[in-house]
């Protein structure tokens, strides 16, 4: 079986772990470091770092460094108004519904981001693992809708692997503290990361996971906490600050929060700002109490979604960096009345949760089995603006709805569906999803076609949708016009542009191993002249071995590795009457004092 | 009736949820694409159908409402609860009286006290329609079961069905109610 990988694609940070040995683990790079921060720098050059390096670059270069990447996967311009200030670059005027970030003349939609990051954790893993690894497990919020699942997939796509399966995080995670030992039991998950809040309630039975209901909010994390204390530090200042001042005020506000989860006050000093003061963990704690609060609203949602009352849950375990704040873990141990896990490390568990998951798919545990549902209701739009739902929020997915559409024209061959996600009553106020077109219907008398549609939406929470006109029983064609996100065409075009990439990276290697091989083969030359053979060769043999030394020498500066190639192969032609010579002298002289007899 | 012979079960209402829950466990360990991932695109499709399949049939068959909407329309009846069915029309009466006074109240700004408590009143009421409505969805339930494989006429089983259609739509009336209320005074 081949490797398939967990991978964390987080907010703030990624991770990507592995099975070995049957025990989940995250995989480190060469200097032990299991995460890798979700920060992209480019260069003006044209070099690009991902990870640590980006963010070292961070402090000094922050306007050509990305971060963040994943709070605008499948969104348009008008959702991520605010966060775009976090962006370095500008965004396109096209941006109107995949954010579109010119970097240096070239554009970059999220999805060619995000992917940047997966081929650096691919290539961590390759290294650690010794092997390729070509298929994965990627996790998102529980609550990411059907076009940021997909723009997550699509990145997958971009970076050369194949996503075997979409896992919402808090669903992932409830795997890793391995309570599928307890048989019997209600979980809540609680995931509070760097940009998203999740949380899920799951009923165990016999290995089955089976996920009741989910809620969340796709734009609330520890960012937010950040912002509160950069606020705060702004307020104080009283004036504007530079964006390379903000980095400063954001990276000693992040430090003053972590140092407050384990002291009573943590000191909040950006002398490049002239910037001190201390802070108390109570102050703090005040300052934040309102966004901590905004996490329980989606928690009692789900609890009622679930038909539970707090005190039905038997396990909560605590998910994302924020979990570490004190106040955090005393609001959800008041709301569920009994103390959450936090044994395993809250940035790890969710891709080692995804390692469980890429497991049962690689065919290693038939012991256990994940049921999730789809965290938003999928309707479709109706006379007057109105949204009929067809599959309800909380719905175990896989699943599926069949819906019957006519024509209102004689003759009409065609028919828009236009499909929506949310909980809502007016299209207004959903989700635009995708318009379908049925096409190439039958013509006949208005409202005579049976047009049965099937939405189905597969494990990953994607929805896939299929037609067919039930009297002539044709399929009608469907073409699909994604509200958010790349259409397929447009992924291919990126993979197609990354493969070209790739194979630059490719051409690079050929040269670099042809340059390798032309410096043994120019030594091994120079020792042959010194030799006592050269000089039994014709005036015309040391021309054309002076010739070809000389030609191997330009060419391998240039960077056509089969010029070099060709180059070394003439070499060693002009080089063959020599090399013979000098065989034949080593011979002579190994057989020196044997026999005829001992010879043969 | 396809999600009755999913789980291999005779098309009655009352349904012993903890086996449902088993077999559809037991399924779902067969079926689903989790355990397919290596198969061939062909495999791997009939097993993401299947599975949808199981879990709609689930989600339906779990539910005793869903369950009995699912059989009326099965046998081609509607189910409309846009508005009150006419047997209950005196009863909801009340009610809807009670939320409009609630909505009245809130608008005028009436304290958070004060609010909880006349919200508690018309909870209590729907709370009494529902005892009573599942008290009779209980009997209807055990009609139909009664008649299932026996030689019962086509006349009788419609008849039955008729009546299941009425109840259902009271429960998702009712359901309606609670809903409204749960907006105006969230719990």
């Amino acid at each position: 079986m081949p490797n398939i990988v967990g991978i964390d694609l987080g907010t703030t940070h990624s991770l990507i772990a592995t099975i070995g040995h049957g025990v989940p683990r995250v995989i480190e790079d060469a200097a032990g470091r299991p995460i890798v921060p979700s920060v992209i720098h480019f260069g003006g050059d044209g070099t690009v770092h991902v990870g640590r390096d980006a963010r070292d670059r961070m402090l000094d270069d922050s306007g050509h460094t990305i971060s963040s990447i994943k709070r605008f996967m499948g969104r348009g311009l008008e959702d991520v108004r605010e966060d775009l200030e976090l962006l370095p670059f500008e965004a396109s005027e096209e941006s109107e519904n995949i954010i579109r970030i010119d970097v240096f003349g070239r554009e970059y939609t999220p999805p060619q981001l995000s992917a940047l990051i997966l081929k650096e954790l691919k290539r961590m893993a390759e290294a650690a693992l010794g092997d390729d690894v070509r298929n994965a497990v990627i996790t998102v919020p529980a609550y990411f809708n059907d076009a940021q699942r997909q723009a997550t997939k699509d990145a997958g796509r971009i970076a050369g692997l194949d996503v075997l399966r979409i896992v919402n995080e808090p669903t992932a995670a409830s795997l890793a503290y391995g309570l599928q030992e307890q048989k019997h039991g209600t979980i809540a998950v609680y995931d509070f990361g760097g940009g998203t809040f999740d949380i899920s309630l799951l009923k165990l039975s016999e290995g089955v996971f089976e996920v009741l209901s989910t809620s969340g909010d796709t734009h609330l994390g520890g960012d937010d906490i950040d912002q509160a204390l950069m606020r705060m530090v702004m307020d104080e200042t009283g004036r504007d600050l530079e964006p390379h001042e903000l980095q400063r005020v954001r990276a000693a506000s992040r430090r003053a929060k972590e140092t407050l989860s384990d002291s009573e006050t943590a000191a909040l000093e950006i002398p490049e700002i002239g910037f001190a003061r201390t802070l108390e963990r109570d102050a703090f704690e005040a300052m934040i109490a309102p966004i901590v609060e905004r996490t329980l609203l989606p928690c009692r949602q789900a609890l009622k979604d679930a038909g539970i009352e707090p005190a039905g849950v038997d396990e909560v375990v605590m998910v994302g960096g924020s979990t570490r704040i004190p106040l955090v873990r005393r609001k959800v141990e008041a709301l569920f009345g009994r103390t959450p896990h936090t044994e395993l490390d809250p940035d790890q568990v969710v891709a080692l949760g995804a390692a469980v998951q890429a497991d049962i798919l690689a065919g290693s545990r038939r012991d256990t089995l994940l049921l999730d549902v789809t965290p938003l209701s999928l309707g479709i739009e109706t006379m007057g603006g109105v949204v009929s739902k067809i599959i309800p929020r909380n719905s175990t997915i896989p699943a599926s709805a069949s819906e019957s559409f006519t024509t209102y024209v004689d003759g009409q061959t065609n028919v828009k569906i236009h499909v929506l996600q949310g909980e809502r009553e007016l299209v207004r106020d959903c989700r635009s999803l995708a318009e379908f077109d049925l096409r190439r219907i039958p013509p006949m008398p208005a409202g005579l076609p049976r047009i049965e549609v099937k939405f189905l939406i597969d494990a990953d929470g994607i929805l896939n949708v299929s037609a067919r006109e039930l009297r002539t029983e044709k399929f009608a064609s469907i073409e699909v016009k994604p509200t958010y996100g790349l259409t397929d065409e447009q992924v291919e075009t990126m993979i197609l542009e990354s493969f070209e990439h790739a194979e630059e990276d490719i051409e690079l290697r050929l040269v670099i191993e042809a340059r390798n091989e032309a410096r043994q083969i120019l030594e091994a030359s120079a020792k042959s002249i010194d030799g006592e053979e050269y000089a039994e060769l014709s005036a015309e043999e040391k021309q054309r071995i002076a010739s070809g030394i000389a030609k191997l020498r330009s060419t391998m500066e240039g960077d056509d590795h089969q010029a070099i190639r060709d180059a070394i192969e003439e070499n060693e032609q002009a080089t063959h009457r020599l090399a013979e010579l000098k065989m034949n002298a080593a011979v002579r002289k190994a057989l020196k004092n044997k026999r005829v007899r001992e010879i043969q | 009736m396809k999600y009755f012979e999913l789980f291999e079960l005779e098309p009655r209402l009352n349904v012993d949820t903890a086996a449902l829950e088993r077999k559809f466990h037991a399924l779902s360990r067969e079926h689903h694409p989790d355990f397919h991932t290596l198969a061939t695109p062909e495999e791997r499709a009939r097993a993401l159908e299947t599975t949808a399949l199981l879990n709609d049939a689930y989600r339906t068959l779990r539910d005793s409402a869903r369950r009995a909407e699912y059989l009326v329309r099965s046998h081609g009846l509607e189910i409309d609860s846009s508005q009150a069915p006419a047997s209950m029309l005196m009863e909801v009466f009340e009610i809807n009286e009670g939320l409009e006074e609630l909505r009245a109240a809130r608008r005028s700004g009436t304290g958070a006290e004060a609010m909880a408590e006349k919200a508690d009143a018309v909870r209590e009421r729907i709370a009494d329609k529902r005892r009573t409505h599942d008290a009779s969805l209980g009997q209807a339930f055990d009609r139909w079961d009664a008649l299932v494989g026996t030689e019962a006429s086509e006349e009788e089983r419609q008849d039955h069905l008729r009546t299941l259609a009425e109840i259902v739509a009271q429960a998702s009336y009712i359901r309606n109610l609670e809903r409204e209320l749960d907006e105006e005074a969230p719990r």
